[in-house]
């Protein structure tokens, strides 16, 4: 059973005009307040007036500082790995994809599903595979036996790339769960555990909150480089040593 | 079968244009990397004897059962080998390696490894995507450097050079998605010109640089691989191995980030990120970058773009002569200088040689317009980006000097008149086999040994870390080492299986000479020919000898290492299991030089390591010499600057090192008991046919 309800698939004039609430939604303050109102509260999603499609906010975040990230995607491997029991890029759940010509820092990006307090890929799922986990921290995931490759999820994802895959290992949609469910990593995940990326990254450059981050890129990309950071140099203090 | 290996190895021969796979389980017992490559060559060269341009060369690419998974430091290289181009006087076979995605990527695509043979009769580039592998034109990457060729190829493959998104590889949704660019090897502009300069370069700055290796992918035509791969390496013990990597952390910056290691000297696994930040100019800001699964980090990414992912030698050739003309600064330059060197696919530590070289040809007036050696380069912008960019610009279209440079250094020297007499002075600094001097044989020995007693320049800083780094730059402070020149020798010790000696951490002036220094040596071949060569596990973070983090500062060398091949492989190989595996590999490789001609002989360091003293500074960029000594019966680290290599005294101790090998002392040759006690039999069959089995 899924642990939220599909609304009923809108006609086209009222499709367009959920849209534009949902989008108001994602990305003004109501998506954080009502989620942060919601959080634990609610089992099942419901319509609020204007049809936006809400459901329990997550316990849980990822937050990433792509500025201290080395491109290194142990992340990436992690993920695979304790989900899947292989090493995968294709199937990681994080993915970080970047230039090596680049320059610093727009030569990483971090794509890291936001566990968004209003989940396109949760209500563009017609059979409710993508749902909201209530018995792990209300992460957003997927149920593989209901999922029936339509994609839906994997369009609906507002963000490039998407945070839902295609698993065409499986045959499934997947995306991040927070950890909840790691066949293959004995250590207890999801939002009162311990995540894989964030616990194998190299440079500490992932975090956990369970507080909403403000929704827009800021809110995800954070400061973790903490006080030693311009002791090594990055901040542009080089030029006297060379050597090794 | 869950163990980390793809299970089949990619052949192309591109002389019949023919693709194959050969099974990995039939090389398997050779652990990955170089015993793999090691193997295949041995049976797929059919004349061991035949110069590195000739098409019957056989190239190797390989990776190991831990590329591309999660164990820390190893995923991310690529081993190289083939009979080489840049040594003198015999291209020996050789081997290099470079970092990056490109391992990660073939395993991904399902390959173990790539071998290459023949020559194709047009330039070429060899596309892998998954399971499907192409022969593609290459006539118009030709004359392009290294990121122009990899910015085609990456459109090409993914018909766009962007990233970001999801892209399938295939016209099925099942074919397999990537959000990631293809990892590319390739070589610079028409490197055919300069083979013994050229390397291997991928993304902005990992090369396989020693060796010559870009020469021989140029002497096949073949320009450069690409890799994509949207599968997956299966680990036998998944858990083990990210738990493994946890259990790392306490031994590495991950595990400290909010408290950095302080202590002063050189710790390779526990190190800080980004060594190479002091090479960028001031105002640069940067961030750390690492290769697949690293910890270390070594390199970084910049605000201009400039000196992306190098590091060391690709910044060093030049940093001291930027300095020399920009009041003791780094400036762009340095950076500048190192991406002249990638676009150009031109190895640095040849670059440095000729750099030191130049230098001092200029100071005796001797290399200039109208001079004896006839020079037009702007030698008045020595130290700046121009020069650089000139120098590595002459080469690559072999103009000027660049016309001789290109033959390689030794052989331009031996052009010039000047070879004899510039390796007496030392004013050419190529150590021996025609490489670079890179640490000095007379005083730091064992790399100089591990090198003549080898094929190139081993650069393999193990012990150069502990011996030499830390006590020389605490040295330099005035504060002693975390560890005592006693308690290194106890570490040395330990992981120095199966010798286990204390002595082999003296470095005194008898010291160099003993049964100790044999054994220092000979482990140091065995060790990094299977756990660093073969395994892969990346020469800037393993081994671990000393970290300020370990219990009395030990460092995991011993038991970090079948940690993680043991968790991917499921295999139960112990660190002294792998050694001796390393030991079979070095005496396969011993044996192809000895069909190449390798004689006891010839294993004699250049003039000057036995003429001039190691006077800091005058060779390379070495610091004064500080190193643990044995001597009166009491530890100590002491500076051994200045000191001269004995020639009687090498010779004495070449047959210290000879004996301990099971080697025939009289020629350097293996013997059949040797050889059939490692299995080798087939290998000592070789040898006794061409007449140079070593006498029992």
């Amino acid at each position: 059973m899924a642990d939220n309800d599909k609304k009923e698939p809108a006609g086209p004039a009222v499709k367009e005009s959920a849209e534009m609430s949902r989008r108001q939604f994602l990305t003004g303050v109501g998506g954080a307040g009502i989620g942060l109102v919601l959080g634990g509260v609610l089992v099942k999603g419901f319509l609020l007036p204007d049809e936006v499609f809400a459901v329990p906010a997550s316990d849980g975040y990822l937050l990433v500082d792509t500025k201290k990230c080395s491109g290194c995607t142990t992340c990436m491997m992690a993920c695979s790995l304790a989900h899947t029991g292989e090493v995968n890029l294709s199937l990681a759940r994080i993915q970080v994809v970047q230039d090596s010509f680049g320059a610093f820092p727009n030569d990483i990006e971090i794509a890291q599903c936001r566990q968004c307090p209003y989940p396109a890929c949760v209500d563009a799922c017609p059979t409710g595979a993508n749902h909201v986990d209530t018995k792990h921290g209300n992460v957003r995931t997927i149920d593989a036996s209901k999922c029936i490759g339509c994609e839906r999820c994997v369009e609906a994802c507002p963000f490039t790339p998407s945070r839902v895959q295609w698993n065409f290992e499986e045959k499934h949609s997947q995306k991040c769960d927070l950890c909840a469910d790691t066949p293959f990593w004995d250590e207890k995940g999801g939002p009162d555990g311990k995540r894989a990326c964030e616990t194998l990254c190299s440079m500490r450059a992932i975090s956990f909150t369970r507080e909403i981050p403000r929704q827009n890129e800021d809110g995800y990309n954070v400061d973790l480089r903490g006080p030693s950071w311009d002791a090594f140099g990055f901040s542009g203090a080089g030029g006297a040593s060379g050597g090794h | 079968m869950a163990n980390g290996y793809a299970g089949k190895i990619l052949k192309v021969d591109l002389s019949t244009k023919s693709i194959e796979e050969i099974p990995t389980e039939k090389y398997e017992s050779w652990g990955g990397g170089h015993g793999m490559g090691s193997a295949i060559f041995w049976d797929l060269c059919k004349d061991k004897t035949v110069k590195g341009d000739d098409p019957g060369n056989v190239i190797t690419l390989m990776t190991s059962p831990l590329s591309g998974t999660p164990a820390p430091s190893v995923a991310g290289r690529t081993e190289v080998q083939a009979i080489g181009l840049q040594g003198y006087p015999v291209g020996w076979y050789t081997r290099s390696n470079f970092g990056g995605r490109f391992s990660s990527h073939l395993k991904y695509a399902g390959w173990d490894g790539v071998v290459v043979l023949g020559k194709a009769d047009k330039p070429v580039w060899i596309n892998v995507v998954n399971d499907k592998v192409t022969i593609e034109d290459a006539t118009g990457l030709w004359g392009l450097d290294t990121r122009e060729t990899q910015e085609e190829i990456w459109a090409t493959v993914n018909d766009t050079a962007e990233v970001g998104d999801w892209r399938g590889l295939g016209t099925s949704r099942d074919a397999g998605r990537s959000t990631q660019r293809p990892a590319v090897v390739t070589i610079g502009p028409n490197a055919e010109k300069y083979m013994p300069m050229a390397s291997l370069v991928h993304d902005a700055g990992n090369g396989a640089g020693q060796g010559g290796m870009g020469g021989v992918f140029a002497s096949k035509n073949l320009k450069a691989i690409s890799v994509l791969g949207t599968g997956g390496v299966s680990i036998a013990d998944p858990n083990a191995l990210l738990a493994a990597r946890e259990w790392a952390y306490q031994f590495a910056y991950p595990g400290h980030a909010d408290e950095p290691m302080s202590a002063i000297g050189m710790f390779p696994f526990s190190a800080n990120p980004n060594s190479a930040v002091g090479n960028y100019a001031a105002g640069v800001s940067s961030r750390p970058q690492g290769c697949v699964g690293c910890i270390r980090t070594c390199r970084g990414r910049t605000s201009t773009g400039q000196g992306n992912e190098s590091n060391c030698l690709d910044f060093i050739w030049y940093d001291v002569h930027d300095k020399a003309v920009h009041g003791g600064k780094i400036t762009s330059a340095t950076a500048q200088a190192a991406d002249s060197l990638q676009r150009y696919g031109i190895n640095s530590f040849a670059m440095e040689a000729v750099m030191l070289w130049f230098a001092a040809l200029r100071k005796q007036g001797l290399i200039g317009p109208g001079r004896e050696i006839d020079s037009s380069l702007p030698f008045e912008a020595w130290g700046t980006a121009q020069f650089a960019e000139a120098l590595c610009n002459s080469v690559a279209t072999q103009t000027d000097v660049g016309a001789d440079l290109a033959l390689g250094v030794a052989q331009c020297a031996k052009k010039w008149g000047r070879l004899e007499k510039d390796l007496k002075s030392g004013i050419l600094p190529l150590q021996e086999w025609g490489y670079a001097h890179h640490y000095d044989a007379r005083t730091e020995v064992e790399w100089g040994y591990g090198s003549i007693m080898g094929e190139r320049d081993i650069n393999e800083h193990d012990f150069n870390w502990v011996v030499y780094w830390t006590p020389t730059i605490c040295g330099l402070y005035g504060v002693e080492p975390i560890v005592s020149a006693e308690r290194l020798s106890q570490i040395i010790a330990k992981k120095g299986a199966p010798y286990n000696d204390p002595m082999m951490a003296d470095y005194s002036d008898e010291g160099i000479y003993s049964e100790g220094m044999a054994k220092t040596v000979a482990y140091h071949r065995h060790y990094t020919r299977f756990w660093k060569e073969s395994t892969l596990y990346c020469d800037w973070a393993w081994a671990d000898f000393v970290n300020p983090y370990g219990p009395d500062y030990e460092g995991i060398t011993g038991e970090g290492e079948p940690k993680f091949f043991n968790a991917v492989t499921g295999k139960n190989l112990t660190y002294e299991e792998g050694i001796e595996i390393g030991r079979k590999i070095w005496n396969l490789d011993r044996a192809v030089w000895i069909l190449q001609g390798r004689h006891r002989d010839m294993e004699v360091f250049a003039d000057y390591n036995y003429e001039v003293g190691a006077v800091p500074g005058t060779t390379t960029y070495e610091a004064p010499y500080t190193v643990p000594v044995y001597e009166k019966g009491v530890w100590s680290y002491k500076s051994v600057a200045g000191r001269k290599l004995d020639r009687q005294k090498v010779e004495d101790w070449k047959t210290k090192f000879y004996a301990l090998e099971g080697w025939d002392t009289s020629s350097g040759w293996p013997t059949r008991a040797t050889l059939e006690e490692l299995g080798l039999g087939n290998v000592a069959d070789a040898l006794e046919q061409a007449g140079k089995l070593g006498a029992a």
